[in-house]
């Protein structure tokens, strides 16, 4: 029987998938999930789409994209790229709603007085809204990180091998229950400190004194 | 501001797509529900399902390959005919679907012949018999019966057959509590460390590990067997005729050889 120790690279494998899914998954949840935030500041009624996405489990999503709607509409796409859609889409229902509180927060006499010197809606959205929007979100948006990178290990139900389906086929394969688990739990640990850590630096550097958030 | 919000997002594509692709690629399944309907010309490759969760049958490498008795027997089928076998690790919760689906074409996984599996899928000719039993520990002096009412902890892997063992014996009146759990080596390690006062789990994977683990062994008892044997089998699409009956022919002829009796001896389920 081959020791724990041996498997570490085995484990560590892993987070190349959780990171890549992680990746992808929070890009296509900003780039949906901004726009979505901004629609309904706007009053676009978007409540059906995110009640849906944030009520349902992930591995309910994932099912239902996998194995139902693609083959319905005879669109072929792997394990993998599915998965990153899963998460993509439940993130931007996450993340429109953080963005959506960072908008509500900027003052509104900010707006009407953006307005008032003629600017158009789009400058205002622009150079009024989002520099204070995106800087105010960035706190709670690296929670989105932390939570995505331990959801992603549900994408297992679709065959994409990332670090806790690992894990228990190490503690399989070396008879025990709880070290590869601990192993893991360092891992993701790090993974989580290291983007959060990252993301700190970054709000650090754009923030801007004596606005909101700064 | 938002010049470098496209920035991060394309940082943040560029990054998972990097990592992505540097990943080790495996062959793609073609996803084709029936390409074994008939003989496949050129060469042919399967895709082999499984769940490395269930020592010795099914057990991942270091390397990231599985080894254990059924990737043996599965190597051995390929080698005879020159097949290619890609290895595909699948959650066991969605491994049936995946098999219709054609995310793989066989499921090798100590799989066990039911007749509700096979409303769906079809399996091979049986080629492993196993028993459910009930583990305690040593020093327990009680009887199945005492076991079975006493209102104390029993534990069993989620979803597995020992699983349905339990729910079948809590239906038919028997006072105990169930304790699921994700494998069935957590399960024994509730029964060795006493958060379980016994194990439902299933001979195939209990010698096996007790010849592993000759501490757990001195410790635990088989107190008695649950119900009639069951069997494995390798589980193929109904439509992949062709694929079956290969696969048969092959399983046929290896259990009627003395490598058999080798592969039962070196993986400890003799």
């Amino acid at each position: 029987m081959p020791s724990l120790l041996e498997y570490i690279p085995f484990l560590i494998e892993g987070s190349l998938w959780t990171l890549s899914l992680v990746a992808l998954g929070l890009s296509l949840g900003l780039s949906l999930g901004l726009p979505i935030a901004l629609m309904k500041f706007y009053g676009v009624k978007l409540d059906a789409y995110i009640w849906f996405m944030r009520g349902t489990p992930l591995v309910v999503l994932l099912s239902l994209l996998y194995w139902g709607v693609f083959p319905s509409f005879g669109v072929e796409l792997g394990p993998f790229e599915t998965s990153v859609i899963a998460l993509g889409l439940r993130s931007s229902a996450y993340q429109s709603q953080i963005f959506l509180s960072a908008l509500n927060s900027v003052d509104s006499g900010q707006i009407i007085a953006a307005r008032s010197i003629g600017m158009r809606e789009s400058q205002v959205v622009t150079y009024v809204l989002l520099p204070q929007a995106l800087r105010i979100s960035l706190p709670s948006w690296s929670n989105e990180y932390a939570i995505m990178l331990k959801d992603s290990s549900i994408c297992f139900a679709l065959g994409v091998m990332e670090i806790l389906t690992r894990a228990r086929y190490i503690s399989v394969a070396t008879d025990s229950a709880l070290l590869p688990y601990l192993l893991a739990g360092v891992l993701f640990f790090s993974l989580t400190h290291a983007g959060t850590g990252a993301l700190e630096i970054v709000y650090r550097r754009v923030k801007i004194k004596g606005t909101l958030g700064g | 501001m938002v010049g470098r919000y496209i920035a991060v997002l394309l940082l943040g594509l560029l990054v998972g797509a990097a990592l992505g692709y540097a990943i080790p690629k495996q062959e793609e399944c073609l996803l084709e529900r029936s390409k074994f309907s008939n003989p496949p010309s050129g060469e042919v490759t399967i895709v082999y399902g499984f769940d490395a969760n269930y020592p010795p049958f099914t057990v991942m490498q270091p390397d990231g390959k599985p080894v254990g008795f059924d990737v043996d027997v599965m190597n051995l089928i390929a080698e005879k005919y020159g097949w290619k076998i890609v290895y595909k690790p699948w959650d066991w919760s969605t491994i049936v679907a995946a098999l219709e689906n054609g995310d793989i074409d066989v499921i090798a996984s100590g799989m066990t012949f039911t007749a509700e599996r096979s409303q769906k899928i079809w399996f091979s000719v049986p080629y492993y018999t196993y028993v459910h039993q009930l583990v305690v520990r040593s020093e327990d002096k009680r009887s199945l019966d005492e076991i079975l009412n006493s209102n104390e902890y029993i534990a069993v892997q989620v979803g597995s057959t020992a699983d349905k063992w339990a729910d079948k014996l809590l239906k038919a009146g028997y006072k105990f509590k169930k304790l699921g759990l994700d494998s069935y080596v957590a399960a024994l390690e509730a029964l060795l460390d006493g958060r379980a006062s016994a194990v439902i789990t299933d001979s195939a994977f209990l010698e096996p590990y007790l010849k592993r683990n000759p501490a757990a062994a001195d410790r635990v008892k088989v107190l008695g067997n649950l119900g009639a044997p069951k069997t494995y089998a390798i589980a193929t699409r109904p439509q992949d005729k062709w694929l079956r009956d290969k696969i048969n022919e092959a399983l046929e002829e290896l259990m009627n050889s003395p490598k058999w009796n080798e592969l039962l001896r070196k993986w400890g389920l003799d």
